[in-house]
């Protein structure tokens, strides 16, 4: 009869955790609150689901990354697996010793020194001060904080505060290690130094749940990783593909804020085919932010060409993060309610009587690439002003019949004297 | 060590395993009780005195007014009171600072998981070390005063065990009430005051009210343990084990209540700080 190994215990798994919490809008914390509630109803309280239906599994000796967006849910998938929350609903399973990092030296209390921190950070993770004594002169030396181990925390620099707090981790032998962007901080020594101490722990077969915005970081350091979004787990796989499925992501759900149209407006802000040459030209721009997406990052120009293809004008500006909403009157014309407004003004426009196209873009500012995310054109016929200029330009002009005012003229010598 | 969380299907996870768990983290406790009276007396003996001096001020204040404006007569009387205040200050403290010892650790709390209920625990546990520190005081003030040493001072660590049963208790439903209800610091500020002056601490309540004597002895587990204190440390008499049987059974069925109820807070407590 062949024996068949036992297929090996998973360290982490999730079956179908929820993870909900309830927003009170206003919230009730004290007695009095509660004397007021009872005379008062409390306002309708919000649920948020954190994370819903995540199933998942990491293997013994795995290094499992977990990537997403800000609010995607990874925080509290860790803060599941270390039992600092329960789940509303579901099935958690960790088989092993846990060592959590979501922030390094948490639990450090700043009176005490660095030695009695060692102990009591131990005692916070169940461990005895005998099996503390047995790691103390290794952490000591990993942190290399040989002379300071016995100055109070409070005086210790950031550095070496997160020396001693990742010293701590990486010598408490877990079998599964958390860690929560904790390596962002520290130098480039510091940082590599982390780097090697956890490749020697994998080596030595530790389950680590890695989470990290440095896309590379989990590239090259994770086995397999897990895409999470809005909540839920959307892709489980090799690290490579899920890195590079999150950057796809990324890019997808970028706000999409687009052009409605460009057009002339009267000085009361109604819509106008009437331009005159050498009043002011108003233009209004419409733009569509679904969602309650800002406006920020986002650049709008206007640019005149004429019929022959002349650039005449342009004007670049860039977008304030929350550009107003369009009036009543303009959403009741048939617009979405998120339709928001920006408005130029060209003052005495200097064109006469001729067709000008109008071409509004919209361009992202951020980063190097200056990419155009929507465009919008449309034509305005300028109708001649009521008087005796012909021309393509319409200037401002005054005849003057008179001879020079002797007057003026002293006035602008006495000034020059004045200097 | 495999766990499950969420709704278990039978019960919630048992008593002997969480009693299992907390004795696991045993060294926590007094890691924490270390921490505390470190930072308390700033790591110096000096600081240990000056943690004396409050109560022998109170002494002082107490004896100048009640023996010498108020006329008091009971013999001794700086002693009787050092004895009543010393227990009663491990009260006043545990149960002010353990109400808010669960929002005082809150980012621990947030960032480290470790059985929350050694925290009220560890504040009763490091004032006891405080109380059991500064009980050379009550000797050396009882050898001053020439009074006699009887054999039922071995009693004490009875009366302490209980005190700390009914501290325990006391806390534990105070931390978790103080979870929902952020005032309840003030009703306990309010309540202490009035608690301090209903417990015969001062005077002896055979002395004032003697009809409440029993009425007292019941409603207050407090009374009854400096009481108790009394007899065997200022009378050196014989204490009555019934007397202080029953307050135990009071203070277990504060710990019984204080437990339900903490742990059914402490599933919420991630989200509630």
């Amino acid at each position: 009869m062949a024996l068949i190994a036992p297929p090996a215990q998973p360290a982490i798994e999730f079956r179908d955790v929820s993870r909900r919490f309830v927003l009170h809008h206003e919230r009730r914390a004290s007695f009095q609150d509660w004397f007021v509630g009872l005379i008062r109803p409390r306002g309708a309280a919000e649920e948020f689901w954190a994370l819903r239906d995540v199933s998942f599994t990491v293997r013994r000796g795995e290094t499992f990354g977990l990537v997403g967006r800000n609010g995607a849910g990874k925080s509290t998938m860790l803060k599941l697996v270390t039992r600092i929350l329960e789940p509303s609903s579901g099935v958690i399973k960790v088989n092993g010793r846990t060592y959590a990092m979501l922030e390094l030296g948490a639990g450090f209390h700043p009176e005490l020194s660095g030695r009695d921190n060692v102990f009591l950070n131990g005692s916070l993770y169940g461990f005895s001060r005998k099996e503390m004594a047995r790691r103390f002169e290794q952490i000591v030396q990993f942190a290399e904080l040989e002379r300071f181990i016995d100055t109070p925390v409070k005086h210790y620099s950031s550095g070496m505060y997160a020396r001693l707090g990742f010293g701590i981790a990486v010598h408490m032998d877990p079998e599964i290690l958390v860690i929560d962007e904790v390596l962002a901080v520290g130098d480039q020594t510091f940082q590599q130094k982390c780097y090697r101490a956890l490749d020697d722990l994998k080596a030595r077969g530790t389950t680590i749940l890695f989470v990290s915005h440095d896309a590379n970081a989990v590239r090259s350091f994770c086995d397999r990783a897990a895409l999470l979004s809005g909540g839920q787990l959307i892709d489980v796989g090799p690290a490579e593909d899920i890195v590079d499925h999150y950057q796809r992501l990324l890019h997808e759900t970028e706000p999409r804020v687009s052009l409605l149209r460009v057009r002339p407006v009267d000085p009361l802000g109604n819509p106008t085919d009437e331009v005159i040459s050498g009043d002011d030209l108003r233009l209004e721009v419409l733009l569509r932010a679904p969602n309650g997406t800002g406006t920020a990052g986002l650049g709008l120009q206007i640019d005149l060409v004429d019929e022959s293809g002349t650039h005449l004008f342009s004007a670049g500006g860039e977008l304030p993060a929350d550009l107003p909403f369009a009036q009543q009157a303009i959403q009741r014309a048939g617009d979405e309610p998120d339709t928001r407004v920006a408005r130029l003004c060209i003052s005495a426009f200097p064109l006469a009587a001729t067709t000008v196209r109008l071409i509004a873009t919209l361009t992202n500012l951020g980063g190097d690439d200056r990419d155009v995310v929507d465009r919008s054109e449309s034509q305005i016929t300028v109708a001649p002003a009521n008087d005796q200029s012909r021309g393509l330009l319409r200037l401002n002009y005054e005849w003057s019949w008179q001879a020079p005012d002797s007057a003026d003229v002293v006035d602008l010598t006495v000034k020059r004297l004045g200097r | 060590m495999s766990r499950r969380h969420g709704p278990p299907p039978t019960g919630s996870r048992n008593v002997v395993s969480q009693a299992a768990e907390i004795f696991r983290y045993r060294s926590l406790i007094g890691n924490l009780v270390a921490k505390d009276l470190k930072v308390r007396y700033k790591s110096s003996v000096l600081g240990f005195f000056w943690s004396l001096l409050n109560p022998l001020l109170m002494m002082l204040v107490f004896t100048f007014v009640f023996t010498q404006l108020l006329g008091e007569t009971i013999p001794h009387f700086p002693v009787f009171v050092l004895i009543g205040l010393l227990s009663w200050n491990w009260t006043s403290t545990s149960i002010g600072m353990g109400t808010t010892s669960l929002i005082d650790n809150a980012s621990l709390i947030n960032k480290v998981y470790f059985p929350r209920i050694l925290l009220p625990i560890s504040v009763v546990a490091s004032n006891m070390a405080n109380y059991v520190l500064a009980l050379p005081v009550i000797f050396a003030a009882m050898l001053v005063a020439r009074m006699e040493f009887t054999p039922w001072i071995l009693y004490l660590p009875v009366i302490i065990f209980v005190q700390m049963t009914f501290l325990v208790g006391a806390v534990l439903i105070l931390s978790a009430i103080h979870i929902y209800f952020r005032d309840t610091t003030v009703l306990v500020e309010v309540g202490l005051t009035a608690w301090f002056f209903m417990t015969p601490i001062f005077y002896r309540v055979e002395d004032v009210a003697p009809d409440y004597v029993s009425l007292m002895y019941r409603l207050n587990p407090m009374a009854s343990i400096i009481a108790e204190l009394h007899t065997i440390l200022y009378y050196g008499g014989v204490p009555d084990p019934f007397f202080m049987a029953r307050t135990f059974a009071t203070a277990l069925a504060m710990v019984v209540i204080g437990y339900v109820l903490f742990n059914r807070v402490s599933k919420h407590l991630g989200e509630r700080l």
